[in-house]
């Protein structure tokens, strides 16, 4: 039991002196991952529609062509930054860049670089989540539109991304969570998010594991809030589960307003006083 | 004779080195309501697939009023909004409401405003019985009323032609009869529709003209009468006398 003691006492000896630290390091961390998420989403959703346009044997070769680059392009960007650690990736484009063109490009805002990393990384997770996303929709959803005239831009935007986003939101909320944990890597640009608080107020008070448990907390929270902030997001982007019928006689109205538990998969939670089977008909 | 909205000549379709549509001939004229009937891979869908372009025609002409849309050129998403089409699979919007489905298209195709639109959506829902259900979404209805939502979602877009890809064969049969009731009060009112269907009810009662096709071509053309009452060529007989049995 004492050595619990020592440690909580530890503990409190750090926040009281660096409490104010982890918390700003605990903010600069959440807001680099939650802004560099959605830069890659955006950049994964891009790549997501231009690769999905599609092309026939019949169309001319030019478009056929630009098409095919795209694609390749995109096939490289991911490959690339999918296939290599973050931490290298900071090095190169913070540190390599001056290095590479005798400092005729370099970025002297560590958040600025950080942010682009990230983003960067994330985008090239999120193109392959949004394609699988895409190719998960039937294929009914997008000729029910071309039948009434949409175009593939608005077919796309109107019909197929939305159901998409719907479909790859748990594959986002990984990234996020990923994300917070894995900016810790940034310290190596001397970016101060939490992990650099840590590496800090070790390297000033030498007590190691205080310091490490309030860090271990800190992540946990942080990343459990998430988790909870996007379970309700999802419940809200799947829609009331049941309906008002707009009838003017009042009698057909009870008779029709059922009540369905979210029919989403098989596998989602339903809520405990419904029998399993009870919403469908 | 009435105004053709539709021609199609020689019309091919191959999918590899299968041939699915041989030189396909015929016309569509306002106010017709064709039904199409044939054994299962005659090439009935792919005609009507090919007539909306939702598959690229491998040869042959499509004039639509007297144009030929398959010429380089075309706008294929705007000549889309004037033919309608209602699919065995319903394809109803999953993201959007029973209304938000119907409104869409007049929205950001035909560029309506918000307002008129819901109006005009309205209108067309409450023609096929399904007002009452404009908050409710593709999921939480059944099959029936999903087809009739999809067959209001089309003539919110005010086609000039309505093309039915076998739409009654993915329901039950308690909910065919409320599908083939509305696309009977459609036919009573003037509406030009090609109906690719497993339903010689519908053939014989409703539609004016009824095309046979059997391995990719059109075997016997007429009206009900000749082509199911008094059919000339053996296939047609044999083709008839399978769904009298059953």
């Amino acid at each position: 039991m004492g050595i619990f003691r020592q440690l909580i006492s530890d503990i409190a000896k750090l926040l009281s002196k660096y409490g104010s630290a982890y918390l700003h390091g605990i903010g600069n961390t959440l807001i680099l991952a939650l802004s560099a998420t959605l830069i890659g989403c955006l950049i994964g959703f891009i790549c997501g529609i231009l690769q999905t346009i599609p092309y026939q044997k019949n169309d001319p070769v030019l478009k056929r062509f630009f098409l095919k680059l795209v694609r390749v392009i995109i096939r490289i960007y991911v490959e690339v930054f999918r296939g290599t650690p973050m931490v290298l990736q900071a090095v190169f484009i913070y540190y390599g860049l001056p290095y590479f063109t005798n400092s005729a490009i370099r970025f002297t805002n560590v958040w600025v670089s950080a942010l682009l990393v990230v983003s960067i990384n994330t985008g090239a997770y999120m193109a392959e989540s949004v394609r699988g996303g895409i190719i998960s929709i039937d294929p009914g959803q997008t000729e029910g539109a071309m039948a009434i005239g949409m175009t593939h831009f608005q077919t796309m935007l109107h019909v197929i991304l939305p159901q998409a986003l719907r479909n790859i939101m748990p594959q986002i909320g990984n990234n996020y969570i990923i994300n917070v944990k894995d900016t810790s890597v940034m310290f190596i640009i001397s970016f101060t998010e939490f992990f650099a608080v840590h590496r800090a107020a070790v390297g000033a008070t030498y007590l190691y594991f205080p310091s490490a448990t309030i860090e271990m907390v800190g992540y946990l929270c942080m990343t459990l809030l998430a988790s909870f902030l996007l379970r309700w997001l999802e419940k809200k982007m799947d829609g009331k589960s049941s309906y008002e019928l707009i009838n003017e006689d009042q009698l057909v109205m009870t008779a029709g307003t059922y009540s369905y538990p979210d029919r989403k998969t098989p596998f989602d939670e339903r809520p405990s006083e419904l029998p399993a089977e009870g919403g469908r008909r | 004779m009435s105004e053709k909205i539709l021609e199609i000549r020689h019309l091919q379709k191959s999918f590899g080195s299968n041939l699915v549509l041989k030189d396909i001939d015929f016309t569509v004229s306002k106010g017709d309501v064709t039904a199409i009937i044939g054994a299962s891979g005659s090439g009935k869908s792919t005609l009507l697939r090919c007539i909306n372009l939702l598959e690229t025609p491998s040869g042959g002409e499509i004039l639509y009023h007297g144009k030929n849309i398959l010429a380089s050129g075309t706008n294929q998403p705007e000549y889309r909004s004037h033919v309608g089409m209602v699919f065995q699979s319903f394809n109803l919007f999953n993201n959007m409401t029973v209304l938000e489905n119907c409104m869409i298209g007049q929205v950001k195709v035909l560029k309506k405003k918000k307002d008129e639109a819901e109006k005009n959506a309205l209108k067309y829902l409450e023609r096929v019985g399904m007002a009452p259900y404009v908050n409710a979404r593709p999921r939480q209805i059944s099959g029936g009323q999903k087809q009739r939502v999809a067959i209001a979602r089309a003539l919110s877009m005010e086609p000039e032609v309505l093309l039915f890809d076998e739409p009654t064969s993915a329901l039950d049969p308690e909910m065919v009869g409320e599908v083939l009731d509305v696309m009977q009060a459609l036919a009573r009112d003037g509406m030009t529709m090609l109906v690719v269907t497993h339903e010689m009810g519908f053939a014989r009662d409703v539609s004016s003209r009824v095309v046979f096709m059997s391995q990719g071509v059109i075997r016997e053309e007429g009206t009900p009468e000749e082509v199911l009452g008094d059919p000339q060529e053996q296939e047609t007989i044999d083709f008839l006398a399978r769904f009298r049995n059953t």
